[in-house]
C-alpha cells in the first residue's frame, strides 16, 4: 500500500515547552488512523505542525514529498486538509460558498472569466461533499443559521470538497448525538475505502475504537502505544494514561474477574 | 548650539499638548476600546470653551480666569459624559471598524461646529500661566514651557499611580482583559468606560485651555494633532502612560526641531519655502516604526461579544439594473440643469471612491484611510505629466492610475503584518503625509493655486467638461465628460459585483472572516490581500483621474486626510460592504447631488452638512450598523433562524452564536 503521510521525528515547542516529542507516524492511502490521548497530549499541536500552524522540527511528507518550508496554503493544494476543533467556518459565506473556497481554485484565467459569467458557487464536488454528511439543503444558508452540530458537518464537508490525500480531523463529532456521530463514522470509513488517507482525532471512544484500523496514543507529546484498536485497547499504558494508575489497577482486576 | 537648545525647550510646548492628546487616547483605549480620533478634537472643544467665556463672544459676559476655568471644567466634563452616552456607550460591541468610524463622527461634528461658531482664524488664547522667562544655559525660554510639561508630566505619573494602585484602576485593567470575566466580578464595563472618557476629556481639556496660548487655537490644526499624537500612544502600545508622555514631548520637540532647521541654508526648499510636511512625514515614520517595533498587533482586548463587519450578500442579477439606472443617469445628465449636472458627475466619482472602499474594506475588512490619497497622486500624475511632460489622455490617466497602484501594494506590504484598527492609525499617518509632504509642495503637488489639468481629447473628440455639446441648458459641465464617467462608473460597479460573486470575492471574504481557515483551505491570505489592495488602488486611482479632469485643476485640499476620514465616514453609512452602498455614498459625499440639494433648497452647506453628517454618522451606526443600503437588504432579504429544518439538533441561542474566535484551545 501507498504511504499518504510519512512523519518522523516530529517535535513542536512552545517556548519552554516541549508539546510534541519525536513522533512518528504514517498513514496509508486509504486507511483511517485514530489519534487519542489525554486532554493537552498534543494531539492538536500535532495537526497545527503537519498543516504549518505550527513551527516543528523532524520531517513531514505527503507521498514521498517533504514539506519542509510549505506555508499552510501551500500544503492544503497539496491536499493536506484539515478540520477545527472550533469549527472555524467563513462566516460571511453561505454553506456552498464555505466549501468553494477550497475545492474551486481558480487560475488568474478562470477568476478573470469568473468576473463576467455569473456562474453559481456550486460545483459537483461541493454538491456530493454536503450531500455525504446530509446537508444538501442547507448550501445556500449561512453558517450562523445552523445548529453547532451542522456546523461541524459542514466544516467536515469543507475538508471533503477539497479532495483531499489526507485528512486530518481535529473532533469532528464533538457536538453530535451519538446516533449523528456513529452516522458520520460510517461515512468516514467509506471515504476511506476510495482511498482517502485520514488521521481522526475524537474524545468519543466509540467512534474511535468502531471505525478505525489502526490507532496512535500521545501521552505528554510522545507516542506511548499503537496498534489495532484492539491491541490498544488492552494497553495497560492507555488504560493507565487515561483512567490513572489506580483507575488502571481497577480496570485490569475487572477485566481478570 | 544654544538656539538648539532654545528650539529644544520652545518645543516642550506643542510636546505637552501632543502628550496629553496621546494620555487620552490611551485612556480612551483601555477604558472603551475605542482608538478616538477625536483626541485632538476635545482639547480644541475646552479650548474654546476657555476663549468664549474669558473673552465675552457668547453670552456677553467676560469672565475671570478662575471662575472660566471651573466653568470650562465643568462643561468639558459634561461633553465627555455627551459624547460617551451618544457615541461610545451604544457601540460597546460593535465591530472595531464602527467604534472607529464613531470617534470620526464625534470629531466631525465637533470641527464643524466649532468652525461654524468661531470661523477659521486662529484665536489669542488668554495666558493663564505666568509670563515669565527663565534662563537656563544661557538662553531666555518663557517659563510656561516648563510649567506645561511639568504638567503633562504630573499627570502621567498620577495616571499611572492610579492605574496600578487604586481599584478603579484594577477594574478597568481587568476589564480591557476580558470584559466577561469583569462582569462576574460585578464591574460595571460603563462605569469604567464613562469613567475613563471623562478622565481623557479632562486630561486633554486641561491642555487644550493652557497650551493653546503657546500653540495655537483654530479648528484645523488642532484636531489634527491626533495624529503625532497616535504615533506617541503607538509607541507606549496604547497601554504605558509614561512612555506616551515622554515620546508626546519628543516629538513636540523634533517639530520644534524642525522649525529651527527649516530657517538654515542646507534645508531643502520648494521655490523658496522650506520643504512643506517634513513633521508630517516624521510622525508617520514614527507610527510606522511603532508598528515593527512594539510589535504588530495592538493589545487585544477581550470582548463579551465577537463583532464582525457587516454582511457582504452574493449579488443576484445585477446588469439589468444597473443599465436601467444608467439609462435614467445619461437622460438626466442631459435634462438636468448645469449646476445639479455637475453634482450628479461629483456623485458617480464619489462613487467610485467609495468602491475603493466596498474591496479593501467590505470585503476584505481592511480599514484603509489612504485611499484618497492614492487618487490624489493619481490626479497629480495626470496633471504633472500634461504640464511637465506634454503628456496627455490616455497615456497619463493610465501611468496615474499605474502609481496609484503601485503605492497601493506598498500600503498593502505594510497591511501584512498590520491589521484591522492599527491599518487605520498607520494609513491615516500617511494619508497626512501623503497630503503634507507631497500634495502641498508646489514642484510635485500643487502648491497654494493647484496644478492645472488640461481636457482629455481622444481622436480630435473633446471628452472632457468643457467639450461643445452642452445639453439643454447650455450650461457647463459638458454631458459628454458626464457620460464618461457614467460609463466608467458602471464598469467598476460591474467588476466590484463580479469580483464578490467569483472565487477572488470567496477568498477575500474567507480571509476576512478566518484568516487561519482560509490558509488552511489552501488560499493564500497574503497573495489575496495584495491583490485586494491593488484592484481597490486601481480603483481610486482611476477616481483621481477622473476628479482632475473633471476640476480641470488638483489641489491638496480635495485630497487632505480629513476629507479622506470623511470619505469613509460616508462610505459606512451608505454600507460599505455593499455596491448600493457606494452608490449611496456617493450620493451624500462632498458636493453630490445631496449636498447641493440641501445647500439649494435649504439653504444647508459647507459646514453645517458635515455637522448634520456627523450627526447622522453616529445615528446609523447605532440605528444601522450595516449602513442604509445593508438595512434596505435585510428588511428586503429576512434571514431564517438557526437548523431548518433540524435533523435532531435544537437550535438554541448559545449554537446561533457560538462562533469560532481566535482562541483555538490548543
Amino acid at each position: 500500500m501507498n504511504e499518504t503521510l510519512h512523519a518522523s521525528g516530529v517535535s513542536v515547542h512552545y517556548g519552554g515547552v516541549q508539546a510534541l516529542a519525536d513522533v512518528d507516524l504514517e498513514v496509508n492511502e486509504g486507511e483511517l488512523v485514530g489519534l487519542i490521548g489525554p486532554n493537552g497530549a498534543g494531539k492538536t499541536t500535532f495537526v497545527d505542525a503537519l498543516t504549518g500552524f505550527a513551527r516543528y522540527t523532524g520531517t513531514v511528507s505527503i507521498d514521498g514529498r517533504d514539506l519542509a518550508g510549505m506555508a499552510a496554503h501551500q500544503r492544503a493544494r497539496l491536499g493536506l486538509t484539515r478540520t477545527w476543533q472550533s469549527t472555524e467556518l467563513f462566516d460571511d459565506l453561505t454553506v456552498s460558498e464555505n466549501l468553494a473556497v477550497g475545492s474551486r481554485r481558480p487560475s488568474p484565467w478562470q477568476a478573470a472569466k469568473d468576473l463576467i459569467s455569473s456562474q453559481a458557487a456550486s460545483t459537483p464536488a461541493i454538491e456530493q461533499a454536503l450531500d455525504l454528511v446530509e446537508l444538501g439543503w442547507a448550501a445556500d444558508l449561512m453558517p450562523d443559521e445552523l445548529s453547532q452540530g451542522q456546523r461541524k458537518l459542514v466544516g467536515v464537508a469543507r475538508a471533503i470538497a477539497t479532495v483531499p490525500r489526507l485528512m486530518l480531523l481535529d473532533e469532528p463529532a464533538a457536538g453530535l448525538d451519538t446516533a449523528e456521530s456513529e452516522e458520520l463514522g460510517r461515512r468516514l470509513r467509506s471515504l476511506a475505502h476510495a482511498g482517502t488517507a485520514m488521521l481522526l482525532i475524537e474524545h468519543d471512544m466509540g467512534l474511535v475504537l468502531g471505525v478505525c484500523d489502526r490507532i496512535v496514543v500521545l501521552e505528554f507529546g510522545k507516542v506511548i502505544a499503537a496498534g489495532t484498536p484492539e491491541e490498544v485497547r488492552r494497553d495497560p499504558r492507555v488504560v493507565e494514561a487515561y483512567l490513572g494508575s489506580a483507575g488502571a489497577q481497577r480496570a485490569a482486576e475487572s477485566l481478570d474477574a | 548650539m544654544q538656539q538648539v537648545l532654545l528650539f529644544v525647550l520652545l518645543g516642550l510646548g506643542s510636546g505637552a499638548l501632543i502628550a496629553c492628546i496621546a494620555l487620552a487616547v490611551v485612556l480612551t483605549y483601555r477604558g472603551a476600546g475605542i482608538i478616538n480620533l477625536a483626541s485632538g478634537a476635545l482639547a480644541m472643544l475646552s479650548g474654546y470653551t476657555f476663549w468664549s467665556l474669558t473673552s465675552g463672544q457668547y453670552g456677553g459676559v467676560e469672565f475671570a480666569t478662575a471662575p472660566a476655568l471651573v466653568l470650562t471644567f465643568v462643561i468639558t466634563l459634561l461633553f465627555g459624559a455627551l459624547i460617551e452616552l451618544v457615541a461610545f456607550r451604544p457601540l460597546r460591541n460593535a465591530a472595531p471598524l464602527a467604534k472607529l468610524v464613531s470617534s470620526l463622527g464625534v470629531l466631525l461634528v465637533a470641527q464643524a461646529s466649532m468652525v461654524l461658531a468661531f470661523g477659521v482664524t486662529q484665536k489669542p488664547q488668554k495666558s493663564v500661566l505666568p509670563s515669565g522667562t527663565v534662563h537656563v544655559f544661557g538662553t531666555t525660554v518663557p517659563v510656561d514651557r516648563f510649567i506645561l510639561a511639568g504638567i503633562v508630566i504630573a499627570m502621567a505619573v498620577a495616571l499611572t499611580l492610579v492605574y496600578r494602585f487604586t481599584r478603579f484602576g484594577l477594574a478597568t485593567r481587568a476589564a480591557s482583559e476580558s470584559e466577561p470575566s469583569a462582569l462576574l466580578a460585578g464591574l460595571s464595563a460603563n462605569g469604567l468606560s464613562l469613567a475613563n472618557t471623562l478622565l481623557a476629556c479632562v486630561v486633554a481639556g486641561t491642555l487644550g485651555v493652557l497650551a493653546a496660548s503657546v500653540t495655537q487655537l483654530d479648528a484645523i490644526s488642532l484636531p489634527l494633532l491626533v495624529v503625532p499624537a497616535l504615533a506617541a500612544a503607538l509607541l507606549a502600545r496604547l497601554t504605558s502612560f509614561a512612555i506616551a508622555c515622554v515620546a508626546g514631548l519628543g516629538i513636540g520637540i523634533i517639530n520644534s526641531l524642525v522649525d529651527y532647521f527649516s530657517t538654515k541654508s542646507w534645508f531643502p526648499t520648494d521655490h523658496g519655502v522650506p520643504l512643506p510636511g517634513v513633521k508630517e512625514l516624521i510622525a508617520f515614520l514614527l507610527i510606522v516604526v511603532a508598528m515593527f517595533l512594539r510589535g504588530a498587533a495592538l493589545p487585544a482586548r477581550g470582548e463579551l461579544v465577537e463583532r464582525r463587519l457587516p454582511e457582504v450578500p452574493r449579488p443576484g442579477r445585477v446588469a439589468l439594473p444597473a443599465l436601467g439606472l444608467a439609462l435614467v443617469c445619461a437622460v438626466a445628465l442631459i435634462v438636468l440643469p448645469f449646476d445639479f449636472r455637475q453634482a450628479l458627475i461629483n456623485s458617480m466619482i464619489g462613487t467610485i471612491m467609495a468602491l475603493s472602499l466596498v474591496v479593501v474594506t467590505g470585503y476584505v475588512g481592511q480599514i484603509s484611510v489612504v485611499q484618497l490619497s492614492l487618487a490624489g497622486v493619481a490626479g497629480f500624475a495626470v496633471s504633472h505629466m500634461a504640464v511637465d511632460a506634454g503628456i496627455g489622455f490616455p497615456l497619463a490617466p493610465l501611468a496615474g492610475t499605474a502609481a496609484a497602484v503601485v503605492l497601493g501594494v506598498l500600503t498593502a506590504v505594510s497591511a501584512l503584518r498590520v491589521r484591522g484598527v492599527s491599518l487605520a492609525v498607520v494609513t491615516l499617518g500617511a494619508a497626512v503625509a501623503i497630503s503634507q509632504f507631497g500634495f502641498v509642495n508646489s514642484t510635485w503637488g500643487g502648491g497654494d493655486t493647484g496644478s492645472p489639468v488640461p481636457e482629455p481629447h481622444l481622436f480630435g473628440l473633446d471628452l472632457g467638461p468643457h467639450s461643445a455639446f452642452r445639453g439643454l441648458d447650455g450650461g457647463l459641465p459638458s454631458p459628454v465628460f458626464g457620460w464618461v464617467v457614467l460609463a466608467i462608473t458602471l464598469a467598476l460597479c460591474l467588476l466590484v459585483a463580479g469580483i464578490r460573486r467569483g472565487g477572488l470575492g470567496m477568498q477575500m471574504l474567507a480571509v476576512r472572516s478566518n484568516e487561519r481557515a482560509a490558509a488552511a483551505a489552501g488560499t493564500d491570505v497574503r497573495a489575496v490581500k495584495l491583490t485586494a489592495f491593488a484592484i481597490s488602488a486601481f480603483i481610486a486611482g482611476v477616481a483621481g483621474t477622473l476628479y482632475a479632469y473633471n476640476f480641470g485643476s488638483v489641489s491638496d485640499e480635495r485630497f487632505d486626510a480629513l476629507t479622506a476620514l470623511s470619505l469613509i465616514a460616508f462610505a459606512y453609512v451608505g454600507g460599505v460592504t455593499l455596491i448600493s452602498g457606494a452608490l449611496f455614498a456617493g450620493l451624500i459625499s462632498t458636493e453630490a447631488l445631496f449636498p447641493h440639494a440641501f445647500d439649494k433648497w435649504l439653504g444647508i452647506s459647507g459646514n453645517w452638512f458635515l455637522l448634520f453628517g456627523g450627526v447622522i454618522l453616529i445615528f446609523t451606526l447605532i440605528q444601522h450598523p450595516e449602513g442604509v443600503a445593508g438595512a434596505i437588504y435585510k428588511r428586503l432579504h429576512p434571514r431564517r433562524g438557526p437548523g431548518v429544518p433540524s435533523s435532531g439538533a435544537t437550535p438554541s441561542l448559545a449554537a446561533r452564536r457560538a462562533s469560532p474566535s481566535a482562541a483555538v484551545e490548543r
